[in-house]
């Protein structure tokens, strides 16, 4: 095979070369641009105060708010959240109402077949008291947990993790 | 004088073949409604085509004035449907039109299928046209976020739980759709937009054109 | 201008007739009468385009396209649901095997095959038959799929609770404060979940425009009713009447006097 390049090689080469160059000037900038929110680390959380007081807080799970400034973007916004809140023993217990099945909200004992669980009104998915998935149910896994602390008396929320009581 | 204006162009431009291509070709009788009522199942492309036409024309006049901003875009919505003359016709149109072009696309495809028209030499047409109904569905998902109330938000927020629900590269699918990891808002409606009125439309344009001279280069499939 | 057998152009245009096969850009081949696209075709598909764009704008007119309440994030008592054409999917994620460990089945694989098999589909079903009669694997399993497709739309139709969701999404412009302490600290934590987050109702009653007395509510709160649980004992007798109060004092207004949609962007 002969190692002479011809002209039109030569120039077909040089098209292809000046091409992407042009391509990827173009193309880089703003790839990078898009994926950015990939690249965005996760600001660091504080406790948040909640009104409800430590002591209030029974075997029972209750629905307690939180409010704390989000920011979404250039967009800064006070949201409240909430989480399912009970006591175990001394330890208090912060779950993520957040299904994890497709993200609905899970609410405690409204189901009347299962009135010691977690249920979500889109699939039927079911949590046991722990936060963990009922199987045979949709969700893939156990509802999420919020770091919990108490200050002043008041329970505190934090970040939150993945499930550690099941 | 109108016939002047065209021969001094067609003397410059030879445009002649360019319209006379499509104007004269033939088209069978199998897929002529006038001679067989029930070739009307052919006229579903052109419907949906049809439907398309009208989707682009009132989504350009939807955007004299909508904002795609959450602290805005209800506002906006709500003015143009209840305060603008006619606003409740054109975002109907909208609306109604993105729902009927994905049956009349559906019933466009089934009719291609069970006539067998997707067979050699028109496979390529017909991955054109299944392409063509994925950049659909990606138009309708989109854009159902844009009015931002409250079915609108939370059919996003599941629809984004599915795509997340993708082995290994759900996370960052989810992400790159929304704008952040986790909250479904100002970012997540400015990209949804950004999609639904630039991108989407972008590749609908291009594979339409291929699926059009795609039917002119092959002509239509012969009668059963 | 010659028609019919013998056409070995189109038209008066300089195109030449194609000697390749796969091409048939002679319509002559066809059986019957056939006609000229511009203008006799085209004013049959114009046809056909006017008579559904009159039961189009109809159907825009008697239908307005509907819209909910402005989008609250934190109303986590609304229950969602896609748009029709992706309740299909929605529906298999509800099945066992297709949720929970297997939710990838119903996430990835079977859309993944379904959307893999009609691009595929002229390589699938390659033999030369094109009637469907003469391809009964191929038409089979298109019917099945669009049964599959009818029925889990229907099934999730049937089961949403289409009222409720009304309900949770309607436009109710009302005197509702939320930055009223009471609702922030009690009514968002007690009521919401039930009656919607601008209380127009949800699975429990609107609360807006039933006109209730504060005696009333408070003796709903306090004893329950149906099924509304009694929230004796869980609130002070002070928390229950500053909710009568509030939720007593709630009416509809006029848009531009309303204080729970409009400038808030919370």
């Amino acid at each position: 095979m002969s190692q002479k390049v011809t002209r039109r090689q030569f120039l077909n080469y040089s098209l292809m070369g000046v091409g992407s160059f042009m391509v990827a000037g173009m193309v880089l900038p703003m790839g990078r641009f898009a994926v950015d929110p990939l690249f965005q680390s996760d600001a660091e959380g504080s406790m948040i105060q909640t009104s409800i007081s430590a002591d209030d807080i029974t075997e029972e799970p209750t629905q307690v708010d939180f409010s704390f400034i989000q920011q979404d973007g250039w967009y800064e916004s006070e949201v409240t959240d909430f989480a399912w809140v009970y006591r175990d023993g001394d330890e208090i217990i912060a779950l993520s109402p957040v299904c994890k099945h497709l993200g609905c909200t899970v609410s405690w004992a409204t189901d009347d077949a299962n009135p010691e669980r977690f249920y979500c009104p889109c699939h039927n998915g079911l949590y046991e008291k722990n936060g963990n998935n009922v199987p045979g149910t949709p969700p893939t896994g156990p509802l999420d947990q919020y770091e919990v602390g108490v200050s002043d008396g008041y329970l505190t929320i934090g970040q939150i993790f993945p499930n550690e009581l099941v | 004088m109108l016939n002047r204006i065209y021969d001094w162009i067609d003397d410059r431009m030879d445009i002649t073949p360019i319209w006379r291509d499509v104007a004269d070709h033939e088209v069978p009788e199998h897929v002529n409604p006038a001679y067989h009522f029930s070739a009307f199942v052919y006229c579903f492309g052109g419907l949906t085509f049809f439907i398309v036409v009208i989707q682009i024309i009132s989504g350009m006049f939807l955007t004299m004035y909508y904002v795609p901003d959450i602290v805005n875009a209800w506002e906006s919505v709500y003015y143009l449907q209840n305060e603008v003359a006619a606003g409740v016709i054109v975002r109907g149109m909208h609306h109604w039109g993105a729902s009927l072009v994905v049956v009349m696309i559906f019933l466009h495809t089934l009719r291609v299928f069970f006539t067998g028209a997707y067979k050699a030499p028109r496979e390529l047409n017909w991955v054109v046209g299944v392409l063509l109904f994925l950049v659909i569905l990606g138009l309708a998902f989109t854009g159902y976020l844009l009015p931002w109330d409250m079915k609108a938000l939370f059919a996003t927020r599941v629809g984004l739980d599915i795509a997340a629900s993708v082995p290994f590269i759900g996370d960052w699918i989810q992400t790159l759709l929304a704008g952040d990891e986790e909250i479904i808002g100002a970012q997540t409606l400015a990209r949804f937009f950004a999609i639904h009125v630039f991108f989407l439309p972008a590749a609908l344009f291009v594979l339409m054109a291929v699926h059009f001279i795609m039917i002119r280069r092959q002509g239509i499939a012969g009668p059963l | 201008m010659e028609r019919g057998k013998g056409l070995t152009f189109v038209g008066d245009s300089r195109i030449k007739k194609y000697d390749k096969p796969k091409l048939n850009r002679d319509y002559s081949e066809f059986p019957g009468r056939t006609e000229e696209f511009y203008p006799d075709f085209l004013l049959k598909e114009w046809i056909t385009g006017a008579v559904f764009l009159i039961g189009f704008l109809c159907l825009t007119v008697a239908h307005p396209a509907p819209l909910e309440r402005v989008a609250d994030p934190t109303d986590t008592g609304y229950i969602p649901l896609p748009d029709w054409y992706f309740l299909f999917l929605y529906q298999i994620l509800k099945y066992t095997y297709a949720s929970g460990p297997f939710n990838v089945i119903g996430a990835v694989v079977i859309p993944g095959i379904a959307v893999g098999a009609l691009l595929l589909a002229p390589w699938l079903d390659n033999n030369k038959e094109r009637h469907w009669k003469k391809r009964p694997v191929a038409a089979a399993t298109m019917l099945l799929a669009c049964g599959l497709i009818f029925y889990t739309t229907w099934e999730s139709v049937a089961y949403h609770d289409w009222e409720t969701q009304d309900a949770q999404g309607q436009i109710v412009f009302s005197n509702l404060d939320t930055e009223d302490p009471v609702f922030d600290d009690l009514i968002r934590t007690n009521c919401t979940s039930c009656h919607g987050g601008e209380l127009t109702g949800g699975s429990g009653p609107n609360l807006v425009t039933a006109e209730l007395s504060e005696e009333a509510v408070n003796s709903f709160v306090t004893n329950g009713s149906g099924e509304m649980p009694a929230f004796e004992g869980q609130l002070t007798e002070d928390q229950i009447q500053a909710i009568s109060e509030y939720v007593a004092n709630l009416e509809e207004v006029p848009r531009d006097d309303a204080q729970n949609t409009g400038d808030e962007g919370e």
